[in-house]
């Protein structure tokens, strides 16, 4: 038992650790290396545009079937006036960033971890070294930056498609109409929600792009190894995810702290 | 040209490698050949620095390499190509995008110049007009074929070819063996040729080097090994396995 737990303490402090060498030399790569603007642009198209439907859709629904399940609660209290503000501060602060996180972990996460692993497993990694081209300049740099631009933009879009729809759904479906609801938005909702949720944003960027890129460039054992490289990013890419909001909450309240604006 | 001292190699816990010694002039053809998994592409891969030694060193044009960064390894990969067992072509890129891939990591823009060269690096492995094919639409010997244009279209001083006619029919095998020769001298490269065929062997070698149980075995010239009378180099040359029916 002992063992054991010793075993997975040991393999995971090996995991963080290699994970912390492949940032560090990213960041090094970033500074000192030549950045390929082609490979980034290609790579924002990948993540930010490609991940339009997704974005959308989750936005969307999420902000509307929140907006209904909230008004269902605070109806009975006499509190509907509430429910768009309720919405709006649970979208920015917490449900845009970890539900645009979780899809993206799941669509460009995977896909990353796939494409670097398959690569890895057909030599074409190596063929890249032998080319003198180094995995991290080509692979993982611009893939980086596409994250760490896209991903907070796609935050905030989700965030805004959610608000959107909450409005329609309050105003076209429940009935909820009147200046109060909309002046409870503005009121609670300020630049500070929108700030926390752009900060989400970029962390979880970093957390998804450098999980996926290490299962990639760690991928071993052929078809095998392939299948699991983006398997295992998208489940550790979300736990992350959910683990590490949990004291992001915290610490980014203490930055930009909810309340009347 | 290169230069392998007392180079040991572990894998896992198993030792590849345990103890060569190597030596490959400048402009030669030396092939090393052994049985599968007697660690010959391994070796070669130190000549790049694909792979670190666990123990020894490696001296490419008098330089020692052993313990050279990867970042500090970019200007002896130019200077060394590489052909991989699979070819390893870039599989999302075109075959002209795959070659003209190194010219324009080494900063050349001008698309009809790059153009140029990949067009003559095809007509030099007998594939002109096959830029626009992606590699998924090639065969296995045209892929090797591919990998080969992009690995000579920046004229590297050598040329490592990895198991170059594995998995190939016996006449794609001639054709390639031939290129390899052709190649060696249009261009006055030095090649190191890794293979367990011994067509390949016998047709494009100046000097043979023999792995076996993870040391050089034998290293002379071909007409040496042919005449040689020692039982485990005798056996993989006739391929006798020594087993019966």
């Amino acid at each position: 038992m002992l063992t054991s737990l010793g075993r997975t303490a040991l393999s995971l402090l090996q995991y963080l650790g290699e994970l912390a060498k492949l940032v560090y030399e990213t960041c090094a790569a970033i500074v000192s290396a030549p950045i390929r603007w082609r490979l980034f642009l290609r790579q924002v198209v990948e993540v930010g545009w490609r991940s339009q439907p997704v974005v959308i859709v989750t936005g969307a629904f999420t902000g509307a079937v929140l907006t209904a399940q909230t008004f269902f609660q605070f109806n009975r209290l006499g509190m509907k006036s509430a429910v768009g503000s309720v919405v709006a501060v649970a979208m920015f602060r917490e449900l845009g960033p970890v539900l645009t996180g979780l899809m993206v972990s799941g669509r460009v996460g995977a896909s990353i971890a796939a494409e670097i692993g398959t690569m890895k497993v057909t030599e074409q990694i190596d063929a890249l070294r032998a080319l003198g081209v180094h995995p991290i300049d080509y692979l993982v740099v611009p893939r980086v930056l596409a994250m760490m631009i896209s991903m907070p933009l796609l935050v905030a879009e989700a965030c805004a498609i959610s608000i959107i729809a909450s409005r329609f759904v309050l105003s076209q479906v429940l009935g909820v109409t009147g200046p109060y609801d909309w002046y409870n938005t503005q009121h609670y909702v300020g630049p500070r929600d929108l700030d926390m949720a752009l900060t989400k944003g970029v962390v979880f960027a970093v957390l998804i792009v450098f999980i996926a890129c290490h299962q990639g460039l760690n991928t071993k054992n052929g078809a095998v190894g392939v299948g699991r490289a983006p398997t295992e990013a998208v489940v550790l890419g979300s736990l992350a995810i959910l683990i590490l909001n949990f004291f992001l909450t915290f610490a980014l309240n203490m930055v930009f702290p909810a309340g009347l604006n | 040209m290169i230069s392998v001292r007392n180079l040991i190699k572990t894998l896992g816990t198993e030792k590849v490698l345990r103890g060569v010694d190597l030596e490959v002039e400048t402009g030669e053809t030396c092939v090393i050949m052994g049985r599968s998994g007697s660690g010959k592409s391994v070796l070669i891969k130190h000549f790049v620095g694909l792979f670190k030694p666990t123990s020894g060193e490696v001296w490419v044009e008098g330089e020692e390499i052993t313990h050279l960064e990867e970042r500090k390894l970019g200007s002896l990969r130019k200077k060394i190509g590489m052909l991989f067992q699979s070819g390893a072509l870039f599989d999302s890129m075109t075959v002209e995008e795959n070659i003209a891939f190194p010219l324009r990591e080494a900063g050349l823009r001008n698309p009809r110049e790059i153009r140029d060269r990949v067009a003559e690096a095809l007509e030099m492995v007998d594939l002109a007009g096959e830029q626009e094919k992606m590699p998924e639409n090639l065969s296995g010997g045209m892929r090797k074929r591919v990998g080969l244009a992009r690995t000579i279209v920046s004229r590297p001083a050598c040329v490592l070819y990895d198991e170059p006619t594995t998995g190939l029919d016996p006449i794609a095998s001639d054709s390639i063996n031939h290129l390899i020769r052709r190649l060696q001298k249009r261009l006055s490269m030095t090649s190191v040729v890794v293979t367990h065929d011994m067509k390949t062997a016998f047709h494009t070698a100046d000097h043979i080097a023999f792995l076996h149980e993870g040391r050089i075995y034998f290293h002379g010239l071909p007409a040496e090994l042919r005449a040689s009378r020692d039982q485990a180099i005798v056996n993989f040359v006739e391929g006798h396995s020594g087993e019966t029916d």
